[in-house]
Parts: structure tokens; sequence; C-alpha cells
């Protein structure tokens, strides 16, 4: 009993820090608790979440990708660039920055799996080549006003609710219930508690580790065209911090940053917390200067909880 | 207490939940010897290696050392005292020189800066007293198994040491090696050290030692001088002991074969490995740490590469190049090292129990909890598994029942074969006899069993049949009828 309340609170401890920040930042400011207000954090969760999918299904697996947030810029640059110069259906461009995010993926997966790398190293390195090359193509300039076959992805409502939410929350119904119902999660989860144990039980690792990379990889390229279709343009600041937001997104969301535990759909409320969080100190005016150390304090704090827990474990 | 007496232990017992892996143990060391200490696996030399090395601080008895009582609160301690002890698994800083790696934590100073003039000065000296011919900025990389035994004793003797105790240091050693460290240690002794030496060969033991003290059990035996101690009177002292009914082995009459393998071939790890497993069989697979019995499993199973050989499993050919494919033909493995290998220890019971077998669970790609649950249950009540549910993490459980949750994967899984890689390692008395009732069980119900053991007991107790290794070879095959430890001893020394 205790042991299960313990675990309740472990998982959901982002949704009673939401609520808890929610009832600070609506007592400080009158704008906060406003229904335009609320539907915009959302929103603005809608891409970031999504790519923090990709990063929990890695950690979960025992490893991390620190190229996600170029990733997201990167095919989202390839998406942009061949629906506005080189007139390729908007559709057919869109699959294609998925197949870019894919592509990605499995040379993370490929070097960590199979050549072995440290997931830092490898996914480090492929973080500057995705920048590098976005650079090259865009010239570092904005690609702006894309076709408007993909605007209502990003800036469409169903009634009061955006498209990109809905987006959201598809991906995190059906992502979660892969991870808890099917063979691909379940195995997921025993390579990250345990790769020599999950080895030794007959589980192919190497070709599920290279598949958390490539999954990552989709996610992000979903993510940078949902970005790309609400805000109309890509440049190469999008996307920027992402590697490091989804993984504080993680965190908070419950997931062991050893691998092996957590819930796919507490990222979603980690990813709730940050942005809104963001939200409330622009709203309170909060020198910008100041977040990203708040940020980082937020992180500290979220990972020591979760090394005392693990040390009083063992 | 006589005058030669360096060391002197009275009444050391030492115990472990479950398991007492001291008891009363009495005897003294005389100054400027080699004094061999010998007993089987789980005899209790290491623990008391442990005690003198100021790793294990609590224990009953006491220890002399000089004639004074000595309390020791770290392995610096020990140190301190100048009990030094050279381990079996080498801990030197590859990158660095082999001065750098004398000196570690020990560093010499001159007007507070480190002298390394003095310090490489020194590490020549020392390597030249031991009749050795590296250069003391070589690095550590570069040396061979044997030259990096040597940085070892040079480190451990480096402060001021007067008791040096060697771990097995000859088990990767070639035999030219050896002879240059026996040298070196009889120079060592020379100078008047002592040292407490650990080995599992006799010749060595016969060759080197001016004493030896026997342990069984965690128990003291004999101390004698080599002079007066046979090889057979050794072996006797050793494994000397009539077994109870310990192993409760159910004679079995033998099937038809189930595996066959013939001239299974690794290069450079064993070679030309055949052996049969029937029906209801119970394969033992004997030999010293390093023998290649693990490695035969793995390649057979297609967890390593094989350079040659056949597998035939019903009378069918066989190679698996993925363990999956073993696994689905019913073979499972129970791996060495349970909480690494054989466990994901922050899953649950039913997570483990179903890793392998998730196709018994999912139902049109879903997997259903409820199927999971019923699983877990049956196993969990099958092998009396003490756990507050199926969805305790595996962690939290006993050596034992972890074990358990191990086979009952594999049960799971349907395996008719099952490879047991030292089955009991760690799990205390009461446990293994459940383990081994366990195995009664499943060879009774058709299934057989491949046990590999360091334990010469328990595979006298269970085993049809012992295939013996050494050094990557079979060197014999006895019935259960022909096995005795002493046979299984002179094939593997």
């Amino acid at each position: 009993m205790k042991d299960k309340l313990k675990q309740l609170t472990r998982e959901y401890s982002s949704i009673l820090a939401i609520l808890v920040m929610g009832a600070v930042f609506t007592v400080a400011s009158p704008y906060f608790l406003t229904a335009q207000n609320l539907t915009n954090i959302l929103l603005q969760c809608a891409a970031l979440s999504i790519a923090a999918i990709g990063q929990a299904l890695i950690v979960i697996s025992g490893n991390l990708d620190l190229s996600i947030g170029q990733c997201v810029c990167f095919s989202s640059v390839i998406g942009a660039y061949l629906m506005k110069f080189m007139d390729v259906n908007p559709w057919v461009a869109v699959v294609c920055a998925l197949l870019m995010g894919c592509l990605i993926g499995w040379c993370n997966g490929f070097l960590v799996a199979y050549v072995g790398l440290p997931a830092f190293i490898a996914t480090l390195g492929m973080q500057m080549i995705c920048q590098s090359f976005a650079k090259i193509i865009t010239n570092a300039t904005p690609i702006a006003r894309l076709p408007e076959d993909i605007a209502f992805l990003g800036r469409g409502y169903l009634g009061p609710i955006p498209i990109c939410v809905l987006i959201m929350l598809a991906f995190y119904a059906l992502i979660q219930f892969i991870a808890a119902k099917t063979r691909f999660g379940r195995n997921v989860f025993a390579i990250g508690g345990g790769k020599e144990a999950a080895y030794f039980a007959g589980i192919p690792t190497k070709k599920y580790l290279c598949a958390t990379y490539i999954l990552g990889g989709l996610l992000a390229g979903v993510a940078g065209v949902l970005l790309m279709s609400r805000l109309d343009s890509v440049s190469i600041t999008n996307g920027n911090q992402y590697e490091f937001d989804t993984l504080i997104a993680c965190v908070i969301g419950g997931l062991s940053t050893t691998g092996g535990k957590g819930k796919i759909v507490g990222v979603l409320f980690g990813t709730i917390f940050l942005i809104m969080f963001f939200n409330g100190m622009t709203m309170l005016d909060v020198d910008p200067f100041y977040q990203n150390a708040i940020k980082g304090g937020v992180l500290i704090i979220a990972i020591t909880a979760d090394v005392l827990g693990n040390r009083k474990r063992n | 207490m006589s005058e030669d007496t360096i060391l002197s232990l009275r009444g050391i017992t030492k115990e472990f939940p479950g398991v007492k892996a001291l008891d009363d143990v009495t005897f003294t060391i005389s100054r400027g010897r080699i004094h061999a200490l010998v007993g089987e696996n789980g005899a209790g030399k290491s623990t008391l290696i442990k005690i003198l090395a100021g790793i294990y601080l609590n224990y009953k008895g006491d220890i002399l050392l000089d004639g004074k009582k000595l309390t020791l609160r770290s392995p610096a301690d020990a140190q301190a005292h100048g009990i030094s002890v050279v381990h079996q698994e080498l801990k030197l800083c590859e990158p660095l020189s082999i001065t750098e790696n004398i000196f570690l934590g020990n560093l010499l100073y001159r007007g507070g800066l480190a002298d390394w003039k003095k310090m490489h000065h020194k590490a020549a000296e020392m390597l030249a007293q031991l009749g050795m011919s590296m250069r003391e900025t070589q690095l550590v990389e570069s040396l061979s198994v044997a030259q990096k035994q040597v940085v070892e004793i040079c480190k451990a003797i480096n402060h001021n040491c007067r008791l040096l105790i060697m771990d097995e240091p000859s088990a990767t050693l070639t035999d030219k090696e050896l002879t240059v460290m026996f040298s070196m240690m009889r120079r060592l002794v020379r100078s008047g050290v002592t040292i407490i030496y650990i080995s599992h060969r006799m010749e060595e033991i016969f060759n080197l030692a001016d004493d030896i003290t026997v342990l069984r059990d965690g128990r003291f035996v004999k101390t004698l001088p080599v002079q007066e101690c046979s090889r057979e009177e050794l072996i006797r002292l050793m494994v000397g002991r009539t077994l109870v009914n310990e192993y409760p082995k159910c004679e079995m009459e033998l099937g038809p074969p189930v595996l066959e393998v013939t001239g299974l071939t690794q290069k450079g790890v064993f070679d030309n490995i055949s052996f049969t497993l029937h029906k209801g069989e119970i394969l033992g697979f004997s030999g010293l740490v390093g023998a290649g019995r693990t490695e035969v499993m793995l390649a057979l199973l297609g967890l390593s590469d094989l350079t040659k050989g056949e597998v035939r499993k019903d009378g069918r050919m066989v190679h698996y190049k993925k363990f999956a494919q073993a696994i689905r033909a019913g073979i499972g493995l129970i791996p060495e090292d349970r909480k690494k290998q054989g466990l994901v220890q922050i899953a649950s019971i039913s997570g483990n129990i179903c890793m392998s077998s998730l196709k018994k669970i999912i139902r049109r790609g879903i997997l259903s909890k409820r199927l999971e649950r019923r699983y877990a249950e049956e196993y969990i009540k099958a092998l009396s598994i003490a756990a507050p549910g199926p969805d305790t993490e595996v962690q939290y459980l006993s050596g034992g029942n972890q074990q358990k949750v191990v086979i009952a994967k594999w049960l799971m899984a349907d395996s008719d074969i099952i490879i047991m890689d030292e089955p009991t390692r760690g799990i205390d008395v009461g446990a293994k006899s459940e383990i081994y009732r366990l195995m009664g069980k499943l060879v009774r119900q058709g299934k057989s069993i491949i046990m590999i053991s360091s334990e010469m007991p328990e595979l006298l107790g269970m085993c049809d049949n012992i295939v013996v290794m050494y050094e990557g070879r079979k060197v014999g095959e006895l019935t259960r009828g022909q096995a005795s430890q002493e046979a299984i001893m002179a094939l593997c020394v």
C-alpha cells in the first residue's frame, strides 16, 4: 500500500506541481487563468511535447538524444524548402520531412546500438551535423509564407480546440498504448531496466535500441512539421533547446534517468509544467535573463529527487 | 607464542545472512615463509582474506599481528600495518606508467611537489630487486598480464609490506610467466616478507609453499609443513566430507538424446567439445573458472559465434544464429550473473517471468495484463516463490527466490532443455536444496538440464554424468558411478 502510494506520487507528482504552480500564478496574475491563456499554453506545448515522446522512449530504453532539437529544425527545413522552392506537393514535402527525421534517428540508433558509441557523443555529433545542414540549406534566413494546405495543422481549430493539440493528444494516446500494451513497449522497458538481462532473455536489444531512435526521429519530424505550420515559417532557431527541454519534461514527468521506468503520459504533464512555468514567468514580468536559471534549478531539483529515490532503493 | 609467528588468528567467525562463511578459524602463520591457503570454492578463503585486508570489518575473534591485537578500520589501515593484498583482478590505471601506478595514492614529495625523479628511481630499484627487465617509465597498458601482476606486487610491497597476500595470482599466467613470478616471490621472502598464497593448482602449491593450511566449509582443517603432506592427503583434506542427503537426486531412466554436440570449437576459447544430453538427464559441467564452460553454452545458443562444430536438437541439425531461435526451439539459459544477466532487477516478477514468452500473453497484438497475472501467479505457486505478489520488483527478493523467477521464465517459455550456469551461486544453504528439488521435479517432467558448477559436491549430488573441462578442452566425462571429487580433480590438474 505504502509502495503503491509512493509510486503514484512519483508518477503523478508533475500533475500536483502543475496544480500548485497554476494556483500561484492565478493568484499572482489576473490574466493567467483565462481560456485564451490556457489554450495558448497547450498550443505552445504541442510541438515540444510530441518531440518529448521520442525523447521519452529513448530515455526509457536507457539512452538519451541530444539531437532532437536540431532534428526538429532540420526536418522542417527540408519540408519547407521542398514545398516553397521546389514546388513539391506540400503533403509530399511533409512526408519527406518525416522521413528525414527517421533518417537522422536511424543514424543515431546505428551509432549507438551497432557501433557502440556512447549516446551522449553520437547524438551530440548528429546535433551539430543537422544544425550545420539546416544553415547551409536556408542560408540562415527564415523560409516564410508556406503553402496554405498545411496551415490547419498548426493554426486550425476544431470548435474551440486547436488541431495541433488534438494531434498531440492522439500521439500521446497512441504511444502510451504502444508502450504499455505491446511487445515493442514491453521490450523497450526491459532493455532500459537491464540491458544484459534483456539480451539474455532473447530480446534483440540492438534492433530495439535502433528502433527507439528512429521513432524518436520520426516524432521530432512531426514536431517540426507542426511548428512550421503554426509559425508559418521555418528558421534555424526552430526547435532550439528542445533536446534539453524534452529531457527536463521527461524527468519532471517521472521517467527514471537510468531507464526502464515511467509513463509516457507523465511526459505530457512534464511538458505542460515547463511551458506553463515560462508562461507564468512572462506574465509576471520576470526578467527573461533569470528564467533559464530558474529552469536549471527546477531540473536539478527534479533529478536530485530521482537520484535520491534510486539511492534509497539500493 | 613462538618467536617466528607473524600472524595468528584466533576463533575467527564471520556470518552472512543465512551462511556461516567462517566458523571459529584458528591458526598461525610463520614469519618469512610462503603459506598456502587451500580449500574448495566456498571454503572461506576469500572471506578470510577480506578480513585481513580490512574490507570486512565485522567478525568475531582476534587477529594478532606480531603478538599485538589488530583491529582494522579500512583497507588503507591494513596497508599501514604492513598487510597488502594482490587481488585476482588487476586494479591498475592502464594509461599511466609503472612508476605512477606503484606510487598511486602514495606519492613522494619534495617541497610540496611530486618528486618524480625519486619515485622513478625507487621504482627502478624495486623492479631490479625483483629481477624484472621492464623500464619504470613504460605504460602499464603496454605490459603483458604477468608484467602487470608484477606491477601490482610492487604496488603492494611499496608500502613497507610485511605480509603479502596473493589471491590466485596464477589463474591467468602461462607456465613460463609462473616460473618468473615464483622466483620473484622467493626473493621477496628472502628479504623478509611473509606471503599468504591462494591457489587451486596442486603442483604450484607443492613447488612453492613452505606451509599449507586447509579450510573446508568455513572451518579450519589442518596446518602442516609441505614436506609432511602428500598430494593425495591434501585432496582428501580439502574435499573429505561425507555427504548427507543434501542432494535429493531422483534416479531417472534416461531417454533418447535431445541435444548432441560434436566438435564445437571457438578459436582461442574452446576446442573440439562434444557431449550428449539425454531426455531426463542432468548433465554436469565441471572445471575451473575460465575453463570455457560458459563460453561453450553461449556459442551453442547463438549468443556468440562458432568457428566449427555441429549441434543436433532432437536428432535434427540446428545452428542458432540468435538466442531467440534457441528459445523458440525450447532451450533456456540461466546465466551466471543472476543479478545482471538473469533478471531485470527493477521489473516486476510477472514482467520477468513473461519476458521471453510475450507471445503467450499477447492477443491480436495487445498485451493482456490479466493473462500475464494469471501465468505469474501460477508459477509463483508452482515454484513456491516467496513474494507479496506478481507485481513485486525482483530486486526485493532473496537470491533463492530470484533464481526461481529465472527458472519460471524458462518454464513459461516451454523450454525442454534448461542450461544452468552456476545456479546456486550466492544462494544460502536452505534455498539451495530447494533449487535442487526443483531440478529433480523438472527432469521428472521430462525436461533435461545442463548444470555448470564450480561446486563439486552439488555436481556429484545432482548429475547423471559429468563433463570435465580444462583450459578450453574436454578432458573427460564421468558417469555418476565413476565420479568423485578426487577423480574430477585428477582430471583438472
